[in-house]
């Protein structure tokens, strides 16, 4: 493709960059945590809806 | 994507048309059917010098880029982050067996209509519903929304606990507060007012009898904004009593509309009944006839033989006319009716021709005809409607007394004695009336003086804000009920727990019951229980009755006398004002405003003008000539003070001088309802008369455009033959036309399928257009909802999408619908081009997609001529937490981004049929497999079947002459065939009689 078709100069330099930055800093973060206390994630069964069958009901077929 | 648009040479207008560009082949409409998809739904590239688009990007730079991204990605794969846990059941409840269905039977009531429903459960969850089959009028239909009323009982908006101003608290607190207020104003007299949605349960009505009782001043009213007011007063004064009204369109062969929706898909039996009547095998069979007079397009209008666009103030008029005329022509004229007054002659509204035919029609189908007149329209067209009916002897429907409900004149009395300081409390179950009364601010200062204002319902609305006792309501698939519906009771039972610390609004009453001195039963199961064991059975058990869902009852109601009717009624309304004439209806999609917080129902096109997440104000194309109103444009609507500016569209076959504005957007609150559309209510009438209908509305260009998230001008066919539709003449001497089967020569070599070849047969004169197919393949195959701004961009996700076809004139235009779905090709353009072999052809003729394979080239979407694959531009699903993934169906994978997908034919119904038959030992029966679409399709416009079973319902649909394949010319072969629409008008068609 010829030079003239290309994206700005820009573009292309912060789309080469961008990646590269984020891969690194994730990789980082993976094998250096951090030493910030992060929240705690409530648990799981806090998050769940507790899905019960009906009382009393008459099933028609299952 | 944009591409040169090839050079047809000259181009004939289209004989079908959807949208006004197509209809008068702007360069536009021509490049916008060529692209595949619309301008922004793909994010745009550089476009050299008209070749197609590069990425822009180098081979060194996208090296680069995907080297990045596979380190990337192997580093991120990693992280354990976001692992859930798949786990057994430690104490497994009797009635679940994991990965097997179960189906409860139950009820569905909005407003005073009932759907019996069967409600199938996975793992304990509801995720699909279909009408109950036993059930002898609905058969095994339902309506759109009430398919689509699945994902209410997932709403994140649910209110989770009771609340006294503003703050969480227990239900003993709120009890004791409820009770307290109450003990108090039976001590002391005063009266409490309580106003509930309308009472269709015997069971319900002998609870608030009971309540009655208890509390002898407690006022009750029943209210239904949406019901119209104006039919409730005409039959006051018709019968003297409120009626229920029920077409009986088998034993229809004329039919006349004076404004009445009733294909709407809200009445499935009437659905059921016209799709009986429309399904021709041979030309000889008999066929209806619909004459349609009405303001706004409808649905109805839409699938009429004939239809006049006529302002709705005067169809009373019109009504009256007719009965002049077929009384001079011998029809017994009821005593009490005087109509020498009228001018006599065809009025100038219609064709004086076609008004001979419509008045000769009537006179030869006498008892076989019937006049349905639309709930919005004016009191004086139902009188004339009641009379024209009492006429003919009319055997088309059925009347019966019903409950009544209060109108706007009895809201105006609760709000004139709420403000007087007369009421103690006041309880407001399942109904907004801060948002549905016109007064609003009238009524939030009359509720102000009420001291105990107690709410209950399912999730904080309008009216919610203004109470100080919140009370959360169980969803109705958590509740128990009963309905008494024409040939059965039918029972509402619970089909899961209560997901959160609610109770059912008779619970709540029945603990009022107790408080007040009375002794009911433990419970409402009790009660109703009790009740039916008492009454209800007809010789069978509770047990057996809950499994089926209903009691099937022999017993027909008297039907109430007809009176009489004024024709001062019609002459007054024949009084024309300035202004234009709105007419406010219930929207498709949010109904009086209960269902705005539906995003299903909110994505769902609007049946006729295609609108999604939106209530702009339709304009007649002649309104929109004079005053210069382009599809968009910001209007301002104005009407006795009130004024609202919002968007307008242009309404082909809309009498000119009317404008139409569909009511239950604009609310304030609901993360999915909040902000979408504009509130109209305001606009309703305090005459009850004519709430529905307003006179001397002004209409001004207000400056500024809106996109319209609307979906007619998505996924266009260039033009082609795509819809065929015949009239009767034409079926019986030309059925396939001028078209002529193409001779197709192909380098591919012939699919086999050895065991099975699924299809499906669409008969285009039983398709009315409801759209029900739509919401039950949402339904069924957790099809994504994107947001008004992707539909903008032509980013919906529907696998099944009803074309709407307009043909002939704008003012008045013929009207077919088609469905529109992936065609299951044998010799499929998408397959060919897929580099990954992602979608590619089973051996029992479906057309497949591996998702976990696709990567997203859209090379297929480009390729299909049906313009029917779907892409997911965006993330629509993998964000969702419960509540909204417990309505998901796991049969069905969720597709993430980047993927293609588009419709499946149900498989997993298919194979879950196929396991069955073998586990059975024997081979698949014809109609055992049914797709979402076929089976939520109230008219039976679709089967399903294998076409190599030469003795199935569909091998023989597939030879009918109507049939038809859509672009067949271009050898791709598709599995569904179309059978051609039919009107049946007075020169081309059959006589009626």
């Amino acid at each position: 493709m010829a030079d003239a078709d290309r994206k700005p100069l820009l573009d292309r330099a912060a789309a080469l960059l961008a990646g590269p930055f984020l891969l690194g800093r994730q990789a980082l973060s993976l094998a250096f945590p951090s030493d910030r206390e992060t929240p705690e994630a409530p648990a799981l069964a806090l998050q769940r809806i507790p899905v019960t069958p009906p009382e009393h009901a008459i099933k028609r077929r299952g | 994507m944009k591409t040169r648009l090839p050079d047809h040479g000259p181009v004939e207008a289209p004989r079908f048309w959807r949208t006004l560009e197509e209809r008068v082949e702007t360069p536009e409409a021509r490049q916008a059917a060529h692209d595949e998809f619309l301008p922004g739904a793909v994010p745009a590239y550089d476009d050299v010098h008209g070749l197609p688009p590069q990425s822009g990007v180098s081979r060194r730079d996208f090296l680069g880029l995907v080297s990045a991204a596979a380190a990337l990605a192997a580093t991120v794969g990693c992280d354990r982050k976001g692992q859930g846990t798949v786990v057994p059941y430690t104490k497994r409840p009797v009635e679940v067996t994991p990965g097997v269905a179960n189906y409860y039977a139950s009820a569905f009531q909005e407003g005073r209509r009932v759907y019996p429903v069967l409600v199938k459960t996975r793992e304990g969850r509801p995720i699909h519903l279909t009408g109950n089959d036993e059930h002898p009028g609905v058969r095994g239909k339902t309506s759109p929304r009430a398919m689509a009323d699945v994902l209410r009982l997932y709403d994140p908006d649910r209110l989770r606990a009771p609340k006294a101003e503003g703050r969480t608290i227990g239900w003993t607190e709120a009890e004791a507060r409820l009770h307290g207020s109450l003990q108090a104003a039976k001590a002391t007299g005063k009266p409490v007012l309580l106003l509930s949605g309308a009472v269709a349960s015997p069971t319900r009505k002998a609870l608030l009898a009971d309540l009655k009782a208890a509390l002898p001043t407690l006022e009750h009213l029943a209210y239904e904004p949406a019901a119209g007011d104006a039919a409730e007063e005409a039959a006051r004064v018709s019968y003297g009593q409120s009626v229920a009204i029920q077409p009986r369109l088998a034993k229809a062969k004329v039919i006349l509309s004076l404004g009445a929706d009733f294909l709407n898909g809200e009445d499935p039996e009437t659905l059921a009944a016209w799709g009986a009547q429309r399904r021709l095998k041979s030309a000889k069979e008999p066929i209806n006839r619909l004459w349609v007079l009405e303001g706004p397009l409808t649905l109805t209008g839409t699938n009429a033989d004939h239809r006049y666009p006529v302002a709705p103030s005067r169809l009373a008029a019109l009504a009256f006319t007719l009965a002049r005329e077929l009384a001079a022509k011998g029809l017994p004229l009821p005593a009490g009716a005087n109509l020498s007054a009228l001018p006599g002659g065809a009025p100038a509204d219609v064709p004086t021709q076609a008004w001979a035919n419509l008045v000769k029609d009537l006179q030869h189908a006498g008892r076989n005809a019937v006049v349905l007149c639309g709930a919005q329209m004016p009191a004086a067209a139902h009188q004339a409607a009641h009379l024209l009916n009492a006429m003919l002897g009319s055997e088309a429907m059925a009347l019966s007394p019903a409950e009544p409900l209060a109108t706007t004149r009895d809201l105006e009395a609760a709000v004139q004695g709420m403000a007087a300081g007369r009421y103690a409390a006041a309880i407001f179950w399942d109904v907004n009336p801060a948002f549905t009364y016109a007064r609003a601010t009238a009524w939030k200062d009359a509720v102000a003086k009420v001291p105990l204002r107690a709410w209950i319902g399912l999730m904080e609305d309008e009216t919610a804000a203004q109470c100080q006792l919140v009370l959360p309501e169980n969803h109705w698939l958590e509740s128990w009920g009963d309905y008494a519906t024409p040939g059965a009771t039918v029972l509402q039972q619970p089909t899961v727990g209560t997901l959160y610390d609610t109770r059912q609004g008779e619970d709540v009453l029945l603990g009022l019951l107790k408080a007040l001195g009375a002794a009911p039963a433990a419970d409402y199961h009790a009660y109703l229980r009790a009740r039916w064991e008492k009454a209800g059975l007809q010789g069978g058990t509770f047990e057996q009755a809950l499994h089926d869902g209903l009691v099937k009852t022999d017993a027909k109601p008297t039907a109430p006398a007809f009176r009489g009717a004024s024709v001062a009624s019609a002459e007054r309304a024949a009084k024309g004002a300035e202004g234009f004439e709105l007419v406010l209806f219930p929207g498709f999609a949010p109904h009086d405003g209960r269902h705005a917080n539906n995003s299903w129902l909110q994505e769902t096109p609007d049946p006729i003008s295609k609108m999604t997440w939106d209530n702009p104000v339709a304009v007649s194309v002649q309104d929109a000539q004079a005053l210069g109103i382009q599809e968009g444009d910001f209007v301002t609507l104005t009407l006795e003070g009130t004024t609202l500016r919002l968007p307008a569209v242009i309404q082909p076959g809309q009498a000119k001088g009317v404008l139409a504005l569909a009511l239950g957007y604009g609310r304030t609150t609901g993360g999915v309802a909040k902000g979408v559309g504009a509130n109209a209510y305001p606009f309703l009438g305090l005459d009850p008369t004519t709430a529905n209908v307003r006179q001397g509305a002004r209409l001004a260009k207000a400056g500024g455009r809106k996109e319209l998230s609307r979906t007619q001008s998505h996924h266009r066919m260039e033009g082609r033959d795509i819809v065929r539709s015949l009239t009767m003449d034409e079926f019986l001497h030309h059925p396939q036309g001028h078209h002529h089967q193409p001779e197709l020569v192909t380098l591919y070599e012939e699919q086999k399928f050895p065991d099975h070849k699924w299809g499906m047969v669409i008969d285009l004169a039983a398709c009315v257009g409801c759209s029900a197919c739509v919401v039950a393949c949402q339904s069924e195959n957790n099809v994504p909802v994107v947001g008004p701004e992707q539909v903008a961009k032509g980013r919906e996700m529907h696998w099944i999408r009803i074309d709407r076809y307009y043909e002939g004139e704008l003012e008045n235009p013929k009207v077919v619908h088609q469905p529109m779905l992936c065609q299951h090709c044998d010799s499929a353009p998408c397959e060919n081009v897929c580099p990954v072999n992602a979608t590619n052809h089973s051996p029992d003729g479906l057309n497949q997609m591996a998702y976990n394979r696709c990567v997203g080239t859209r090379y297929c979407a480009n390729n299909c001529p049906y313009k029917v694959r779907r892409f997911n531009f965006l993330e629509y699903t993998a964000y969702k937490t419960e509540p909204e993934t417990l309505a998901y169906n796991p049969e069905v994978t969720v597709r993430p981004r980047g993927v293609m997908e588009k419709c499946s034919f149900c498989v997993q119904r298919i194979n879950d049929v196929k396991i069955r038959a073998k586990g059975e030992g024997r081979s698949i029966l014809d109609g055992e497999v049914t797709t979402a679409c076929m089976a939520g399709c109230p008219s039976d416009a679709i089967v399903f079947g294998d076409l190599k079973d030469p003795e199935s319902r569909i091998a023989q649909l597939v030879t009918a002459t109507r049939a038809y394949r859509v672009l067949e010319e271009v050898g791709a072969k598709p599995a569904i065939t179309y059978l051609a629409d039919l009107k049946n008008p007075v020169e081309g068609g059959h006589h009626a009689n």
